[in-house]
């Protein structure tokens, strides 16, 4: 028996150096491979931001929508995956049009996506780079659902899903990242305040405008209530997987490991969310006398939008004040969409759309001529090159995605209002949608004494 | 309201026969102060608002004892005091406070189960009777039918000991509750006697002080680090300053604290301040601004929002922000510098002493 394994081991010990040697890699295939490695890694990182969403939008809302508001979001990431497979990825990064003018409003080609098995040397295969992409539409979708929140019906997710998914989402891709006509004028969004978050941003804006407010929001007067969300340990929670998502989010979209500029990438990313959540306490303290804790969230969260777009291009104390005025602006912004009266129950508005906005323009003002260079991605900002240029160009990627955004989500989401109808009944909705969409409750034990009363 | 006028009211009121007559007198006298809040000075308004409290009440108590004896249970069979705690027994009560009230009685010779019986079924015809007059019962349910505020002297003697012994945070509350109570109707040496206890012990304890500012650090002024005032951000009362607790309770409770450590008997916020230039704790130049922002926060709490409810006068203390002038809110606004440096004046001087 000894005998036996001392053999095996021998020829084992022979054949491994032997093996390697026969495979030999080249210095490109490893260099695919660490790509391929690290995106993939980026791609789950991202992923499991839903994680993140399914936290924060249960943690923000009441226990009677639990269930739902949890469920949707696996529900939805699932029929983006088909949708972004079928058409968004076409749209946003097929290249069969690349060489003719449409290429700058739209991508074309690569429909249900066909990729290679294998990629060539030193890239990255481009089932990765589909994987990744296609996380980062899913994020933009589940910040549009912040704008949906304990009031739209069920279908209405699953119609909005597709068309933003297919359409609203891949063009915007397009024309900053893809190829298309923003990204020929060097508008830089790193790894995407606006492409992901604006645009998340302002679906929600366009679904909770058209939604109205949820019951019991504002006063006759015009006053607003408080609606406390039930659990503010899952929004903690939800800050915390968001944000550790938050490096493959940013330090991902590298897409190449190189020079281990990634690293770089990721310093300046943990530097804007610390700042961001330390100015959104201070300016709460400062304002109501009180250190809020969903204020300080939203201003982490407000410093990791910003940071965004500007991660790859600013110097590291420009990411610390893109951060903390993110972080004020977060806490502006919440109380302005209140006083105008738009209810924004996990608070997208302010902290992907407010931020994200911030976040793009700040990269006119920090951006160095160095980094830009170096990303062949416009030019540096206003201070370190004293021109307005590159901030005009943000300004207009801003203000183009803006009104694309808006009114696309409008018409699709009108549309529906008007076909299928977008909220559901005002008794469904006291109810609680994990009963009138699902059957059940997602905290089933907590729930039933409010059912009882109801019923009676 | 013409003094002649008023001196006639309170005497309706001192010679009311029904508890319904003194509700719809106390209607009246609410129908004229309130076009009188901004002709007066407020000291005068609170003085004026206070004695016809102190009247409604006094004759409240009276016609309980009427009751008793139509009902065949005597009179009382030991002197008593009716006590006033609260804004009550700071002679701060708005047009509408709730009671917070005590009783203390002689010690019985003999039959004290008897006695307490008794005065246990006339509190609770005092506080019906108060109740009609429109007075709701105070939530912390300290009232004289509550049977830990009834008391005869002797057991208060204990009660009190026991506070200072264990100074929990409840017993701290009480203790606070104690130091603004004062006679309303009844034996007034009783009073004296009651508060000989308090003070006493207050000189064997100087360490409760300490526990006493602790127990009201809670509320803080309504003055952000900006200077700017801090509302009510949400809810029906968006938008409004708490003045209660915000400003008026703040100085309340600084001016208290000094006071008791001085051993100064009075309850009025305004009489403590003066005692406490005469007995040289603040200079008569602070005491001045003191007094002036306290009179501020007296007036804007008179006009806080009041209303009607179960028929009971009720108000949340609170001010709505768009009620206020622009001078009246930069009035506000240094007013409650003034109090946030009272605050930590008393914070100084109590961790200082003690620490």
């Amino acid at each position: 028996m000894i005998k036996k394994t001392v053999l095996a081991f021998g020829a084992l010990t022979l054949l491994f150096p032997a093996m390697a040697f026969a495979e030999d890699p080249s210095g490109a295939t490893l260099n695919m491979g660490l790509n391929a490695l690290w995106v993939m890694l980026s791609f789950i990182l991202v992923l499991l931001m839903q994680g993140g969403f399914i936290l924060l939008e249960t943690g923000s809302t009441r226990m009677k929508n639990a269930g739902h508001v949890a469920g949707k979001t696996i529900f939805t990431t699932g029929l983006a995956a088909i949708i972004y497979w079928a058409f968004g990825y076409g749209f946003a990064f097929g290249g069969a049009n690349a060489d003719n003018g449409m290429n700058a409003l739209f991508g074309w080609g690569d429909f249900f996506f066909d990729p290679a098995k294998a990629s060539v040397e030193n890239g990255l295969p481009s089932t990765i780079f589909f994987l990744f992409q296609l996380a980062f539409a899913a994020v933009s979708l589940s910040i549009a659902w912040g704008g949906f929140a304990e009031r739209a019906k069920l279908a209405s997710y699953v119609v909005f899903t597709v068309f933003f998914i297919a359409i609203i989402y891949p063009t915007v891709a397009h024309w900053i990242w893809g190829g298309g006509w923003l990204f020929d004028d060097g508008a830089q969004d790193f790894a995407g305040s606006t492409v992901v978050h604006l645009t998340g941003a302002l679906a929600a804006f366009a679904a909770t405008v058209l939604l109205k407010p949820r019951i019991g929001k504002f006063n006759k007067d015009g006053s607003a209530n408080e609606i406390l969300g039930h659990n503010q340990v899952f929004t903690a929670l939800s800050v915390l997987l968001l944000w550790v998502g938050w490096f493959g989010f940013n330090a991902g979209s590298t897409v190449s490991v190189g020079d281990g500029f990634f690293g770089f990438v990721a310093f300046n990313t943990m530097l804007g969310a610390g700042a961001g959540g330390v100015a959104a306490l201070l300016i709460s303290w400062a304002v109501t006398g009180k250190a809020d804790i969903t204020t300080m969230l939203n201003g982490t969260l407000a410093g990791l939008v910003a940071i965004t777009a500007s991660c790859a291009f600013v110097d590291p104390w420009a990411a610390v004040v893109i951060g903390l005025v993110a972080g004020v602006l977060v806490f502006y912004s919440v109380k302005f969409f209140e006083k105008i009266k738009v209810d924004d129950p996990i608070y997208a508005l302010s902290v992907h759309g407010a931020a994200g906005i911030w976040g793009t323009l700040a990269n006119g003002i920090f951006a160095t001529e160095e980094l830009a260079t170096r990303l062949n991605t416009g030019r540096g900002g206003l201070i370190d090159t004293g021109s307005w240029h590159q901030l005009w160009i943000q300004f207009e990627s801003v203000v183009v995605v803006g009104a694309f955004v808006l009114a696309a989500s409008f018409l699709v989401l009108g549309v529906m209002k008007l076909i299928m109808g977008f909220r559901v009944t005002e008794e469904q909705e006291i109810i609680g949608l994990d009963l009138s969409e699902h059957g059940a409750y997602g905290y089933p034990e907590q729930m039933k004494k409010s059912d009882k009363h109801i019923q009676g | 309201m013409g003094d002649p006028v008023w001196t006639q009211l309170l005497a309706r009121i001192g010679s009311a026969d029904q508890v319904e007559e003194l509700r719809s007198l106390r209607d009246q006298v609410h129908e004229q102060m309130e076009a009188l809040l901004p002709t007066r000075p407020v000291e005068q308004f609170n003085d004026y608002l206070n004695e016809m409290h102190d009247a409604v009440i006094s004759r409240a108590v009276a016609l309980a004892e009427t009751q008793m004896a139509r009902m065949g249970m005597g009179s009382p069979p030991v002197p008593y005091a009716y006590l006033l705690f609260g804004s009550g027994g700071r002679k701060e009560q708005t047009l509408s406070s709730d009671q917070d009230s005590g009783v203390v009685y002689e010690d019985p010779v003999s039959d004290s189960a008897e006695v307490k019986q008794y005065f246990k079924q006339l509190t609770d015809i005092i506080v019906g009777n108060l109740q009609t007059s429109g007075y709701p019962p105070c939530e912390g349910n300290v009232l004289s039918n509550n049977s830990e505020w009834c008391l005869s002297l002797s057991e208060w003697r204990a009660k009190l000991g026991h506070w200072f012994e264990e100074p929990a945070w409840e017993s701290v509350r009480y203790l606070l509750i104690v130091a603004d109570g004062r006679g309303v109707y009844g034996n007034q040496d009783l009073v004296d006697a009651f508060k000989d206890c308090f003070f006493t012990d207050m000189l064997n304890h100087p360490i409760i002080v300490r526990r006493m500012l602790e127990n009201t650090m809670r509320h803080k002024v309504l003055l952000g680090v900006f200077g700017h005032l801090l509302k009510e951000r949400y809810g029906a009362d968006a938008g409004s300053l708490d003045i209660k607790y915000g400003a008026y309770i703040p100085m309340v409770n600084s001016i208290r604290l000094m006071s008791i450590h001085k051993g100064i008997r009075e309850t009025a916020t305004l009489e403590r301040i003066k005692r406490l230039v005469q007995t040289g704790v603040l200079p008569e130049a602070d005491a001045r601004q003191y007094e002036q922002a306290f009179r501020i926060f007296l007036r804007l709490r008179l006009m806080t929002t009041e209303r009607m409810e179960n028929g009971f006068y009720a108000n949340n203390g609170k001010i709505s922000s768009s009620k206020l002038t622009k001078e009246m809110a930069d009035e506000l606004k240094s007013s409650l510098r003034i109090g946030k440096r009272l605050q930590r004046l008393v914070m100084k001087k109590t961790m200082g002493r003690l620490m």
